[in-house]
């Protein structure tokens, strides 16, 4: 601790010069590219790629023959439709139940808390497929299993730890004294729900609201284990397609292709809605 | 009756009392100040007046209402708070019309009340700006006319100018003055400086310790207090210890003066810095220890019998050099005050 102090006040200060400026941006495209754009461009290459032998740097020969293949798959289309209501209802049933707890997390102090925030995020620290060995158990007792609503239920169990954090994070930013001016300009607690906790906490939503529906979306475990052969979704189904007595790399380039896609699509909506004055907005001055 | 009529008010969270038996009466229109250091129960007793706090015994009322079983959002009582608490989603008229949309008051009257407010807080032409485009003290405006808006009965200001530069302060505390006169709405103020206490307050309460110590105007509790902590807090004091028999005191160093009122025995007075004439005398009793030079005045610290004493002299043509002996007299009758011990430093 001692050196750091000392080495501390010596340091020199950073400051950006213009003539750095080529530098930093080559710097960072590098990364992105490396990070980014170089896995997917390997992996397109692997999903048309008709043989691809270790002296060539590039494939030799190309085919479409896999994507046609797959994309010509009746059951496709109905998996992914599967998928999108599965993630939006997960979506939506998480938020839900999320912002109550969060709520209490975030306002009020109460004995055990830390124990309870632990308990929050077991089911992250805790592998899906234990957490979903263990419920698919009860399900089956319940008569949950293999039923959407079962999915659904054992998704909201992976999803809903991060939407806890991400709101209590959101709504311990909110100032006691603006609920306690809204109060005394006449507003009761739906009032204050309406008007000021959720217009405030909607960047915590989205955010929430986006890791939820691509967790949901791209989940696979856990919906395997409770859904699978009767509910299929999109991981379900493109998972089956991967032989274990052939080359996986091209199967597995297009299906992480069509799993890359509705995280993009959301992506993008969300770059369009979230701009930064609505970011702004939500996290305010205070 | 008076507009509010604060009684026996007492809160205690767990085994500490926070609030001893408050009662503060209020007129219609009147701008009072609850002055006090921090942690003297100003700030408890403003939370429960306001509605978000419980008191754990005594009633208050408004215009002969009872009020405390009620919940904030039915009493007719707005505040201006420290931290502006300006709605961050929401544009300044939008701010505005927020507690008018919740009372159902009807859109034309709305508009006519958000204009009216908006004019005379200052703020015309910013209606559609959010509250971080706006400065601190602009910021501050939309906070009073948000609560002058709504026309309540009461106006609570929880220390609204403390985040403030000094000279915003100033203007705005001007400002608030021409306010009060213009709308005559029934006033709190809190705050812990006693510069702005004295210049905007019809009347002024001293609180310490979750007590009232003293009510009164400004200038009868800077010229009278009766109470040791007022005289300290409300301006520049000394507290001195006389042996009096009737109207006329021993002070320390033998020198005789005359009471404000009848004493046997140990007397504790209050003598402002102002009210001691100091004259150059090499047989007098005191010695300077300090000048101050502040332009208007001169502040001096004269160690006399053991004692130090704030002295000021004002439009003085020549200074004392520290070192110097001096003789003080005193204007007019020392200040009796009713403690009976003073407290240890002044």
């Amino acid at each position: 601790m001692a050196v750091v102090a000392e080495t501390l006040p010596k340091a020199r200060a950073r400051v950006f010069h213009e003539d750095d400026r080529l530098l930093v941006s080559a710097g960072l495209y590098a990364a992105l590219g490396l990070t980014i754009a170089l896995p997917l461009v390997l992996m397109f290459l692997w999903s048309v790629a008709d043989g691809w032998a270790p002296p060539n740097v590039i494939p030799r020969d190309y085919t479409l023959s896999r994507w046609l293949d797959m994309i010509a798959d009746p059951g496709l289309l109905r998996a992914a439709l599967n998928s999108t209501v599965i993630a939006v209802v997960v979506t939506f049933a998480t938020a839900l139940i999320a912002l109550p707890t969060a709520w209490a997390m975030a306002r009020f102090p109460f004995r055990l808390k830390r124990l309870v925030e632990i308990f929050i995020l077991a089911p992250v620290i805790i592998p899906g497929l234990v957490v979903a060995v263990g419920i698919g158990q009860v399900f089956l007792f319940l008569g949950l299993s293999y039923s959407i609503t079962g999915v659904i239920l054992v998704q909201i169990v992976g999803t809903l730890p991060l939407m806890i954090r991400l709101m209590t994070a959101t709504l311990e930013t909110i100032p006691d004294d603006l609920i306690h001016a809204a109060r005394s300009l006449g507003a009761g607690t739906v009032g204050v729900v309406l008007h000021i906790i959720l217009p405030l906490a909607v960047p915590g939503l989205l955010a929430g609201g986006l890791l939820s529906f691509i967790g949901s979306f791209e989940e696979f475990d856990k919906s395997f284990i409770v859904g699978a052969p009767v509910v299929e979704t999109l991981p379900i189904k493109l998972y089956t397609f991967l032989d274990p007595y052939s080359l996986q790399l091209p199967i597995a380039s297009i299906i992480a292709f069509i799993l890359l896609l509705p995280a993009l699509i959301v992506f993008v909506i969300a770059g369009r809605i979230l701009r930064d004055d609505l970011m702004a907005a939500g996290m305010g001055k205070l | 009756m008076s507009e509010l009529e604060i009684s026996n008010i007492t809160k205690d969270y767990g085994a500490t009392r926070a609030l001893h038996p408050v009662s503060i009466n209020v007129e219609r229109g009147e701008f009072v100040t609850i002055l006090g250091p921090s942690g003297c129960g100003k700030s408890t007793l403003l939370r429960i007046l306001m509605g978000i706090a419980r008191p754990s015994a005594g009633e208050i009322r408004l215009a002969g209402t009872r009020i405390d079983p009620l919940p904030p959002e039915t009493r007719d009582i707005a505040m201006v708070f420290q931290s502006y608490a300006l709605f961050p989603h929401m544009s300044v008229g939008k701010n505005l019309s927020f507690g008018l949309r919740m009372k159902n008051v009807p859109s034309p009257e709305r508009a006519r009340r958000i204009e009216h407010a908006l004019e005379i807080c200052n703020l015309t032409g910013l209606v559609e700006r959010m509250p971080r485009q706006l400065s601190g003290g602009q910021q501050q405006r939309v906070a009073l006319a948000r609560a002058i808006v709504m026309q309540p009965r009461l106006l609570l200001f929880d220390e609204p100018l403390s985040n403030l530069d000094a000279k915003l302060r100033d203007t705005l505390r001007q400002e608030l003055v021409y306010l009060h006169r213009r709308i005559g709405t029934t006033s709190i103020y809190v705050t812990h400086d006693q510069a702005e206490a004295m210049a905007m307050s019809d009347r002024i309460v001293v609180m310490d310790g979750g007590r009232v110590v003293e009510t009164g105007t400004p200038l009868d509790l800077y010229r009278a207090p009766t109470r040791a902590f007022t005289a300290g807090f409300l301006g520049q004091t000394n507290l001195l210890t006389a042996d009096a028999d009737g109207t006329r005191a021993r002070l320390p160093w033998g020198q005789l003066v005359a009471l404000s009122a009848q004493a046997k025995g140990i007397a504790r007075v209050s003598v402002r810095p102002e009210t001691i004439a100091i004259r150059q005398d090499d047989t007098g009793a005191g010695t300077v220890t300090s000048v101050s030079f502040m332009g208007a005045n001169a502040l001096y610290t004269v160690g006399i019998a053991g004692t130090t004493l704030k002295v000021s002299q004002a439009g003085g043509e020549s200074l004392i050099a520290a070192g110097s002996r001096v003789s003080l007299d005193f204007n007019g009758a020392l200040h009796l005050l009713k403690d009976r011990e003073l407290p240890e430093a002044a």
